[in-house]
């Protein structure tokens, strides 16, 4: 058995250097061989990542001459996922007890299992906390006493949770079977289970999932033999033992390794390299030390996120610094939606727009509530097909309305009226150049090309509506 | 075992817990409980009279100790090695073993040049996102919750073009565990999570914090306490800086302003994270979340090494163990004080502080994350006013830039701590200073909360009013 330690180092010096720290007669120590034989026979040593959880198994660690992580109590079946991920060809095996799996580790276990990725959970179910001293445990038996139902578990308490059917339900495994280690047929079963559990993962083939009724004689308080036909007798006609799932899968898990590749990760992170840019060098279009505050608000579908990003991708093509932050109401839909832009030449101090020298209102609540917070000489710009009346403004700002949805409409493309808004606010303010805008705009469509042209109508339809007003 | 199912069985009555499941089996009635106390275990091993014995084996299956029955040619190799050694091909002796004393060797970073580039447009978490990717990061985790999701989105359609994984865990408490796990294999690995999520992360944290696992944690702060509201907050630097879970704890935390620093600062974060082999805690707000902003990529991008301390699933690494569980009190002492002197050691090497107009400071504003930009606005326009006015920004907050702020007190006669939290920045200043045995100036706040920022204005005048208490 070359899978365990020649020595316990880590158990202890003397005795312990060759003794489990299990009671006699534990089923640990017997799942801990099955578990070591099949390591042995596929001949895996080297790859193996044992998992040991919180419970009795807690140290197996010291026992198993494989690669070795202690997890949390309940989240070896995450940790093992993690390490599985890490390293595809590693033969990762979450060993957890009842406690662990079946209650605190409930979502872990049912969550991972469905994924499906290849790994092998061998389940220790005696019925029964082993570590903390023979408290209730979800798989406790009804009628039976521990040291939190003293008076026996009522359903009150919760009837066993048969885990095995529960995983086998699934769809993520490949292969689940209850055993019991009472007598020597079961044994060889359970060898047998666990073998093949873990021949699935090796060869890619599926997560697999072994629950073994094991003896705990001490927190029965009986004799070993007596936890052996207590199993027999009590346990398995609740927990009936067998083949709960075998799926027939090819080999199918496979990872390439992670790539490191310059040009892709470039690629994906949307970056492109300076010589391909198509603009020319930026022009500094001055702004003055405060640079601008704007704000574009509307309802969700506006499209003021859209134009804000346009406007900060332009001033950024421009040479200056920018921001943009969203904020929108609650819904997902049809809520507000606000967007606060600043560009500066240098660099933007405060990104939000508190008090903007530019608004944007595409509804009337919208202009309402920021009219007011536009300083003397700022710009507010409204939808005028919207705002029919848009009440008493603030004096001393130039106030512009401008039909961005009624334009947008008669260009077939109500969803345009942002870049109606975009174009008038361009004409009316002319922070940033147009073709810089236009720039960003097609930079932004590039995989959209198609729309394109309704777009640019659009904008130079608000650029045009605003010429107008003036002339 | 075919080879050694007719083979008979051999105890060494020290590793016998006399737990009798061997008795029961044999067919021969070979054993027998025993009848003396085995001095040193106090146990009473099993009795064996093997003349009737047909070397069936059924014994030994059902003995749970690794080191209990055992076929008499298995127990010949290791109980008397020595003897045997000149009849066995010694490199067999012990199966597929290392050979004491071989060391594993690191396998370093690497890194990887990269082209010249526009700056990007990119909000806070796409450039979180995109500076763990040039950082080699290829395993991500995560559960969504509003406002950091974007960054899990954006690994979730890179990393599988990447050949790594993006997985959408249970909850946020798998998430940290599978964390644990890929660290554990020595890959780097990452969150992005906010406040109620990273609540839940915080026993992971301590787990991985006493194992010593990397791993770099992203905190978009929101409203709190509890469910809150998705508004910028500040309010987990308490946390973060103080509470990661259970124990002796702690991390570098780095609190970005910009986009951009969220990529240098992300890229940083995993290099600390493995330098100290601790998990790496970045906090961000709400609005650095979701602002967009010019960002430009660094030169180089990196493949990660593969750690020597790491449980990779190799023959290499077989013999190494992440686990924080340690028995011992002494033992747990010492690991205790091995990772005080970590924590000073980063106290000593990682204080980062980003000064702006402090060199003839007298008012001092501290404010790291978004606020600092406000902060930074308002220095600028106290300066119009004639106050020689200068932020000191802190990148660390844990550490706490202590030896910064030192250097300036001596002409700083007020500190104004802004932030967006109820004092626990101004707390973990305060802190430094004691420790430092500094005996401040006057120390007022600009605060909100709830999803508030302090604004520029609000800023001003907590500078303006500080004045006023001077004269
Ligand atoms: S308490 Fe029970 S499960 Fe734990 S080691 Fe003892 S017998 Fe085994
Ligand atoms: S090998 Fe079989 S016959 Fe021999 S002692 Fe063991 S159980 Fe009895
Ligand atoms: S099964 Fe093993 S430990 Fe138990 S009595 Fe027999 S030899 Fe001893």
């Amino acid at each position: 058995m070359s899978t365990f330690y020649d020595h316990f180092e880590r158990h202890g010096k003397g005795l312990a250097n060759r003794v489990t720290h299990y009671c006699p007669g534990c089923g640990h120590g017997l799942a801990h061989r099955d578990l070591a034989a099949a390591i042995d026979e596929l001949g895996v040593q080297d790859r193996t990542v044992l998992i040991s959880p919180v419970g009795c198994s807690v140290f197996a660690y010291y026992y198993f001459d494989v690669g070795n992580t202690q997890a949390a109590h309940g989240r070896a079946p995450a940790v093992a996922l993690g390490h599985k991920l890490a390293n595809p060809d590693a033969v990762v095996i979450s060993y957890q007890g009842d406690g662990d799996l079946a209650s605190i580790g409930l979502a872990e276990t049912i969550s991972i299992a469905q994924l499906g990725i290849p790994i092998t959970v061998i389940f220790i179910n005696n019925g029964i906390y082993g570590m903390t001293g023979g408290q209730m445990a979800p798989t406790s038996l009804v009628g039976q006493k521990t040291s939190t139902s003293p008076e026996g578990r009522d359903s009150a308490m919760g009837q066993p949770l048969r885990v095995a059917e529960l995983i086998a339900q699934l769809d993520g495994p490949v292969y689940v079977e209850r055993v019991a280690l009472y007598d020597a047929r079961q044994r060889t079963k359970a060898r047998k289970a666990i073998a093949k559990a873990l021949r699935l993962q090796v060869e890619g083939r599926g997560y697999a999932f072994v629950e073994v009724l094991s003896e705990c004689p001490t927190h029965l308080k009986v004799t070993p033999d007596a936890a052996e036909a207590w199993i027999r007798t009590q346990m398995e006609p609740v927990f009936p033992l067998g083949v709960k799932k075998d799926s027939m899968v090819e080999p199918w898990f496979r990872r390439p390794p992670p790539s490191f590749d310059a040009e892709t990760v470039l690629a994906l992170s949307g970056a492109e390299p300076t010589q391909d840019r198509a603009e020319g060098p930026a022009r500094r279009h001055r702004l003055g030390a405060r640079g601008r505050s704007l704000k574009l608000a509307g309802a969700g579908g506006d499209g003021a996120q859209t134009a804000a990003l346009l406007l900060a991708r332009a001033a950024i093509a421009e040479g200056f610094d920018a921001t943009h932050i969203p904020s929108y109401g609650p819904e997902s839909r049809g809520g507000t939606s606000y967007a606060d832009v600043n560009i500066a030449e240098e660099e933007v101090l405060n990104p939000s727009a508190a008090e903007p020298d530019v608004l944007v209102a595409f509804n009337a609540p919208s202009l309402a509530r920021f009219a007011s917070t536009v300083p003397e000489g700022g710009l507010i710009l409204y939808d005028s097909t919207v705002i029919t009346e848009p009440g008493e403004l603030p004096e001393r700002r130039r106030v512009l309305g401008v039909p961005f949805t009624g334009i947008a409409v008669g260009l077939k493309q109500p969803m345009v009226k942002n870049l109606v808004a975009l174009g008038a606010l361009q004409a009316a303010s002319a922070i940033l150049p147009a073709p810089r805008i236009l720039g960003a705009l097609r930079e932004v469509l590039k995989h959209k090309r198609a729309a394109l042209p309704v777009n640019e109508a659009a904008f130079a339809a608000g650029q045009a509506a605003v010429a107008q007003a003036r002339a | 075992m075919p080879a050694t199912a007719r083979e008979r069985p051999f105890l060494e009555p020290a590793y016998c817990k006399g737990c009798l499941r061997c008795v029961e089996v044999c067919p021969k009635d070979c054993i027998t409980p025993g009848t003396a106390v085995y001095p040193g275990t106090g146990l009473i091993p099993v009795e064996l009279r093997l003349d009737a014995c047909n070397g069936c084996g059924l014994c030994i299956a059902a003995c749970p100790e690794p080191f209990g029955l055992r076929t008499q040619s298995e127990t010949a190799h290791v109980e008397h090695a020595a003897q045997e050694y000149l009849l066995q091909d010694p490199t067999e002796l012990f199966g597929s073993k290392i050979v004491e004393g071989s060391p594993i060797r690191e396998r370093p970073a690497k890194a990887i040049p990269l082209q010249e580039c526009a700056p990007l447009v990119l909000k806070g978490t796409y450039a979180s996102a995109i500076g763990a990717v040039l950082a080699g990061c290829r395993h991500v985790f995560g559960y969504p919750i509003t406002p950091s999701t974007e960054g899990a989105e954006l690994m979730a359609k890179m990393l599988p073009k990447l050949g790594g994984s993006f997985v959408q865990a249970v909850s946020e408490v798998a998430a940290v565990n599978m964390m644990y796990g890929a660290g554990a294999a020595g890959v780097p690995s990452m969150t992005f999570t906010s406040s109620p999520g990273f609540s839940l992360m915080l026993e992971g944290i301590s787990y991985m914090i006493g194992a010593e696992v990397p791993g770099v944690f992203v905190n978009v702060m929101r409203g709190g306490p509890g469910l809150g509201n998705i508004g910028p907050e500040q309010a987990d630097i308490k946390l973060a800086c103080r509470g990661l879970g259970h124990g002796n704890t702690h991390a570098l935390v780095l609190a970005p302003s910009t986009p951009q620093e969220m990529l240098d600062l992300t890229m940083e974060a995993f290099a600390l994270s493995f330098r100290y082999r601790n998990p790496v805690v970045i906090l961000g707000d709400g609005y650095l979340g979701q602002m967009t902003g010019a960002v430009r990529l660094p030169s180089r991008m990196f493949r990660p090494g593969l750690p020597s301390w790491c449980v990779w699933g190799d023959r290499a690494h077989r013999t190494n163990l992440i686990c924080s569980i340690m028995l011992a009190e002494p033992d747990l002492e010492a690991h205790n004080l091995r990772l005080n002197a970590k924590y000073a050691a980063i106290c000593a090497e990682e204080q980062r502080a980003d000064a702006y107009r402090c060199e003839d400071a007298r008012v001092l504003v501290i404010a790291c994350n978004t606020p600092s930009r406000m902060a930074k606005g308002a220095v600028e326009a106290a300066r119009e006013h004639g106050i020689a006015a200068g932020l000191l920004r802190p990148i660390t907050l844990w550490p706490f830039p202590i030896d910064a702020l030192k250097e300036l007190l001596p002409h700083v006669e007020h500190i104004i701590v802004v932030e967006a939290s109820p004092g626990q920045l101004e707390d973990e200043m305060r802190l430094a200073l004691s420790h430092a045995g500094i005996q401040p100036p006057p120390i007022t706040s600009v605060r909100r909360l709830g999803g508030m920022l302090p604004q520029q204005a609000e800023i001003l005048a907590g500078i303006r009013e500080s004045q006023e208490v001077r004269v």
